[in-house]
């Protein structure tokens, strides 16, 4: 199948995940889009999932306390200033589990987008996207990049560890980013990139699959709309 | 008439004092094969970008004098549209890939010339077997070694057909016999090519003519035989780094690796049942191909790593500096980079500093710093913290020869107090260093 296709695929099933009511139909679309996801290699994915569980958890277990809604009490807490009476409705768990699914279905088409799809020939197909083929690997350059510091720190003798020792490292990986899209943009204009006159190498045939992804993409954004 | 000419070319980069290039004027030939030597920071890299457009153009600054290739004035026309007549391989092969896969990344730049699409994966794929890569053609860029990767760089260069390759230390991460491959093959394209090394032994044995910078002056511009004996009289060690003179003492032993195991996951192993002990006052230098496992050796060493299976045993503090040195550059100020390893005590970050030839240069951010001086900062980030077992990986990556006799002077004056272990693929420095030699092979260690 073409990327072009089974980016449709991918973003129906985030779409549909956002547009379905239904807590059972979005914790299935979840699961197929992280079934999809456990076929990238486990080193590479686990930055990905890992990032999303972290998300949809904390979306879970902060939407009671934010949202006031519902009369079925499964929990009554005690009375904060500012906040009020801390209180959690089964309503309300509800709706978290919705939202949480959304979200961690949304994170899985994108690390599905990220892991396993082609981006040299996706953007191809969307020729003024180059840069976002270079975003796109910007996530795992960053991850690498991150790894090195805490290594190269390690050898010196002193361990990262807490949210202050990695938040001090987010200004070196932003340094390093820049720096490193400075010397790839150098290299990419040493290449003739921009020169008018632009050729590409001749795309794959269109198939029957890819349409039927298209196809099968606009029916799971409607089943999501109307029927989950 | 020259392929490319420089005439009266000064350039100094926006935001510093001194010109990085001084009245420099030379002449390149069509189809001759020139190197730039000079230590680090004497403009070699700048001469490189001048004669690709890219300075002035990419970099800004202040450009004096005429750059002319094939013809055309580079103050006229943009880099990329010399592209295709100049070619560029860059320092740092990880830094110039834009797509995924191997061969289009070797197409990319021929797409972006307008080559006919027909013609395009064909010329990609011939380009890669002109370099001897064409095994890698599938392969996502990812998974290549540093090696491999160079190799690709150079293949996405030849495939656009210039008239003349620029390659900025192109070598830099390959083993000798790699290094020995890349450069018959650069030999035997038919274009001109300007080559910037700091390994000059190979590069002297095929080159037409020799040009030496130094801060920014060019001082030697010599048909290869003359530039031999020019370099002998005033640069020797760019000939030959000087003999060990250090001797040995070694004493108990601070770190033994035995019937060691590792591999990384879904791979063979890539350590399988090594010995190794390392004693202090001694200096070990670990050799072997690309790819033959001595990065994982010395982070097993060094603690970064636990074996699979065997015993690593260690005594005191074992502190390892990693092949790139953009890793020290966390800290806004040099010193205080240093300090981090000293619960900040400026005072012998300063003085650290001063040791590898950095003093003066406290208040500067790392990431203002050239190369080989980003890899002294590192070195003297891993050394203040006075290990009993050092690791270096690559230390001498971008480091000129006169540098790294410094560097070799400066492990023997330590040497005494700790343990010393030195990853490297640059035999010179091995023997300028080592007390003794271990060498990887694919079978066996040999000690």
């Amino acid at each position: 199948m073409r990327p072009a296709a089974a980016v449709a695929l991918l973003a129906a099933l985030a779409a549909a995940a956002l547009l379905a009511e239904h807590v059972w139909a979005v914790a299935v679309v979840t699961a197929v889009l992280l079934a999809v996801c456990l076929r990238a290699p486990r080193g590479r994915r686990r930055f990905y999932l890992l990032g999303t569980a972290v998300s949809a958890g904390a979306l879970f277990l902060l939407t009671p306390f934010i949202e006031t809604i519902g009369s079925h009490p499964v929990w009554t807490g005690p009375i904060v200033p500012v906040l009020g009476q801390l209180d959690v409705t089964r309503e309300e768990v509800t709706s978290a589990a919705l939202n949480a699914l959304r979200l961690a279905a949304v994170g899985f088409a994108f690390a599905a987008y990220a892991l396993l799809l082609d981006h040299d020939r996706l953007l191809q197909t969307v020729r003024f996207a180059r840069p976002a083929a270079l975003a796109t690997r910007l996530m795992p350059t960053l991850e690498r990049d991150a790894a090195g510091f805490v290594e190269a720190l390690r050898g010196r003798g002193m361990e990262v560890s807490g949210v202050r020792g990695r938040a001090a490292l987010l200004s070196p990986l932003l340094a390093s980013s820049l720096e490193r899209g400075m010397n790839l943009a150098e290299a990419m204009e040493a290449r003739g990139y921009g020169r008018p006159g632009r050729s590409n190498v001749p795309r794959p045939p269109w198939r029957a699959i890819d349409s039927a992804g298209l196809l099968v993409a606009g029916a799971i954004v409607i089943t999501g709309k109307l029927w989950l | 008439m020259a392929l490319a000419r420089a005439e009266c070319l000064t350039f100094t980069y926006p935001e510093s004092a001194a010109p990085a290039l001084r009245d420099v004027s030379v002449e390149i030939e069509a189809g001759e094969m020139v190197a730039v030597f000079g230590a680090s920071g004497s403009g070699k890299s700048t001469l490189l970008r001048a004669f690709a457009g890219l300075v002035p153009h990419f970099h800004g600054g202040r450009f004096e004098g005429r750059v002319e290739v094939a013809g055309r004035d580079t103050r006229c026309v943009r880099p990329a549209e010399l592209a295709g007549t100049v070619a560029s391989v860059f320092q740092d092969p990880e830094e110039q890939v834009v797509l995924t896969q191997v061969a289009r990344e070797v197409a990319f730049g021929l797409e972006n010339l307008g080559a006919a699409p027909n013609e395009i994966l064909p010329r990609a794929h011939h380009a890669l077997a002109a370099v001897g890569a064409e095994h890698l053609a599938d392969r996502p860029v990812a998974e290549l070694s540093g090696g491999e990767l160079q190799r690709v760089c150079l293949a996405s260069a030849v495939a656009l057909e210039p008239q003349l390759l620029l390659l900025d230390e192109p070598t830099s991460q390959l083993d000798p016999e790699g290094a020995d491959a890349f450069l018959e093959l650069v030999a035997e394209l038919d274009v001109a090519v300007l080559v910037s090394e700091q390994r000059p032994r190979r590069v002297l044995e095929r080159a037409d003519r020799v040009l030496f910078l130094e801060r920014g002056r060019l001082l030697l511009d010599a048909p290869a035989s003359t530039a031999q004996e020019w370099l002998r009289e005033n640069c020797p060690r760019w000939l030959d780094l000087p003999a060990n003179g250090h001797v040995s003492q070694p004493r108990e032993a601070v770190c033994r690796l035995r019937q060691v195991q590792f591999g990384y996951p879904a791979g063979l192993p890539v350590v399988d049942g090594l010995d190794l002990e390392l004693a202090r006052g001694e200096i070990v230098a670990l050799l072997g191909p690309n790819g033959s496992g001595k990065t994982t050796i010395a982070k097993l060493a060094a603690g970064l790593l636990e074996p699979d299976s065997g015993v690593v045993e260690r005594r005191g503090r074992a502190a390892m500096l990693l092949q790139d040195p953009s890793r020290y550059c966390i800290r806004e100020r040099a010193d205080d980079e240093v300090a981090l390893g000293v619960r900040g005590d400026r005072g012998r970050a300063g003085a650290m500093l001063a040791s590898v030839g950095l003093g003066g240069f406290e208040e500067r951010h790392p990431r203002d710093l050239s190369c080989g001086e980003r890899e002294r900062l590192a070195l003297a980030s891993v050394l203040v913290v006075e290990p009993d077992l050092l690791v270096l990986d690559e230390p001498t990556r971008g480091v000129d020869p006169e540098r790294k006799t410094e560097l070799a002077s400066l492990l023997h004056e330590g040497a005494e107090r700790r343990a010393t272990l030195v990853v490297t693929h640059d035999e010179d420095f091995a023997r300028a260093v080592a007390d003794r030699a271990v060498v990887l092979g694919r079978e066996a260690v040999y000690v």
